[in-house]
């Protein structure tokens, strides 16, 4: 299975090089994710974000690794990781996806609906949400929030700090892709 | 009227040795939530490594390199390809020979501003803690390490 996402990430930026204008990466991509309750808010940053977009068919593919995901508590972190997420065990998580309509946009303050599945923590799970969409000459930037299920991916909080977590997070991303160049 | 007085001084006791237990208590329940992260600064890097060894080991067995790394503290050398900044927060690139893949390290913002007298090209030595690899290596909690700056 690993050999197999090697192989298809490899495959994908050969076929970058060749269609090189067609593809757009970030590989310090911002999504943040934000628990409000009565007791507590907790929030948590990751600034390296990898993100590619085909700005042909408006396919985007977005991998992070869940233990940069930096809180501004030590423990809460600590807990995250081995608790909650089980990062040792599912280390990224992924979205897979369309950005709908792309090729129609055009103007450069726009919407669009991104479609596609999210997957984190062993399961899989359709999201979709509405984001800001620019495109300008050499970059296309996505912003926007969506909110997620803790229950949907199978995520277990222990009942002592199961009123400092929300059940719904909000998850913010910002992603600034540049066409793909090899360095 | 003494047997009185005695059981108010065995109550006051009992009472003020559960105090101390609670407000002892209540110490290591704050000591543990606020609980420092690691301090980069001043602890030892476990693996002292080039960038391209660091690269080669991750792109031989992700798996293996993980367990190797991950959540380690770990001190790079290597030259720099791109400084960026995203939201107030700086990031170093450090090449691969070969080109295809990196070593991207998200600095404390402490090192903000050194990072960026930098430029490309320079060779730096950076620690940080690795959080693994995805086309890049990660490595967050960065901080630059001043001698040897600018070695070949």
């Amino acid at each position: 299975m690993k050999n197999r996402v090697i192989i298809m990430v490899l495959v994908f930026l050969i076929s970058n090089q060749i269609f090189s204008q067609e593809r757009y990466l970030t590989k310090e991509g911002y999504i943040s994710f934000f628990s409000h309750t009565l007791v507590e808010d907790i929030k948590a940053d990751n600034y390296q974000v990898l993100s590619v977009v085909d700005k042909k068919t408006g396919e985007i593919a977005i991998q992070l690794l869940m233990k940069s995901f930096m809180f501004k508590k030590a423990l809460m972190q600590e807990h995250f990781n081995e608790s909650y997420v089980e990062s040792y065990k599912y280390p990224k998580a992924t979205f897979k996806g369309y950005i709908m309509n792309f090729s129609e946009l055009d103007s450069l303050n726009s919407t669009a609906e991104i479609k596609g599945i999210l997957s984190m923590h062993g399961k899989e799970k359709e999201v979709s949400t509405i984001c800001k969409v620019e495109i300008v000459e050499e970059q296309i930037n996505l912003s926007g929030n969506f909110m997620v299920e803790v229950a949907d991916f199978d995520i277990k909080i222990p009942i002592v700090v199961r009123n400092n977590i929300a059940k719904t997070i909000k998850v913010n991303f910002d992603l600034q892709h540049k066409p793909y160049k090899n360095n | 009227m003494n047997n009185i007085e005695a059981l108010k001084t065995k109550y006051f006791k009992i009472l003020l040795a559960g105090l101390t237990l609670i407000i002892i208590g209540l110490f290591f329940v704050i000591n543990l939530y606020n609980k420092p992260f690691k301090d980069v600064k001043n602890s030892k890097a476990e693996f002292v490594i080039s960038a391209q060894e660091l690269i080669n080991d991750f792109q031989v067995d992700e798996n293996l390199a993980n367990k190797k790394y991950v959540d380690k503290l770990i001190q790079v050398k290597g030259e720099i390809v791109d400084i960026s900044i995203t939201k107030g927060n700086s990031s170093i690139t450090l090449k691969d020979i070969n080109g295809f893949s990196s070593i991207i390290c998200h600095m404390l913002p402490e090192d903000n501003l050194n990072s960026l007298k930098l430029k490309k090209g320079d060779f730096v030595h950076v620690k940080g803690m690795c959080t693994g690899y995805l086309l890049d290596i990660i490595m967050v909690r960065c901080i630059l390490i001043n001698d040897n700056l600018n070695e070949k």
